[in-house]
């Protein structure tokens, strides 16, 4: 019993409703595969672990409570001393005139 | 590059360089994926004029190669190594070794028979 070839594109057709995906009776390359790919950036990114707990966050976490952060205040005094001391680190050069390491002075 | 890269560390996991931009180019992918998609739709759809389709392919050919999933590596997280890295546990080897002998990983116990 052969059925006819219209009544086939009809099923397909409500088979693709039903479905959700594209009627392509011709079967032309029409690149749906590509758009039912999920997108897996996400679980991509997440493969290294975030960094968490860091006193930065917490400040911000409970800005309430005054933390200390001992090692950046540490860090800071260090930097005010050497300062106070003419200690510091050189100034940015900003044009080429100011980089020449070899000018002269006389 | 270092153009992608985060301005203040973000990993909580073994820190060198290689790690750091492995993670890099999985956040640049990560955000350029529906872009490619999209390119790479436009490229497989016959249907479209092979005029726009061979703009497409130029398109994504100039993309970033940071935007590319082969570029992606898997990295052990306790030791930054690239080789013989278990992806279920993201472990080199022999972390995974020492961290299983050592009760760390839950649900792995060694052989016995």
């Amino acid at each position: 019993m052969a059925v006819p070839r219209a009544r086939i594109l009809d099923l397909m057709k409500v088979q693709c409703r039903v479905f959700n995906t594209t009627f392509n009776p011709n079967r032309q390359r029409l690149g749906t595969r590509i758009l039912h790919e999920r997108l897996k950036g996400e679980a991509v990114a997440s493969y290294y672990p975030p960094r968490i707990g860091t006193i930065k966050q917490l400040q911000a976490l409970y800005p309430e409570y005054q933390i200390l952060d001992e090692k950046e205040e540490d860090r800071l005094e260090h930097l005010t001393i050497a300062r106070s001391r003419g200690k510091e680190n050189p100034k940015k050069k900003r044009t080429a005139a100011e980089s020449k390491k070899f000018t002269r002075k006389r | 590059m270092s153009m992608f890269r985060a301005k203040k560390l973000d990993l909580g996991c073994y820190v060198n360089i290689r790690n750091i931009r492995d993670h890099t180019k999985r956040k640049v992918y990560a955000a350029n994926e529906p872009e490619r998609q999209a390119l790479r739709f436009i490229i497989r759809n016959t249907a479209l004029p092979q005029r726009v389709r061979a703009q497409a392919q130029l398109q994504l050919s100039q993309m970033h190669c940071y935007t590319r999933f082969t570029q992606i590596k898997n990295r052990c997280i306790m030791g930054g190594k690239g080789r013989g890295v278990f992806s279920d546990f993201r472990m080199g080897r022999y972390q995974f070794r020492l961290n299983a002998l050592a009760g760390k990983i839950p649900g792995v116990r060694k052989a016995s028979w």
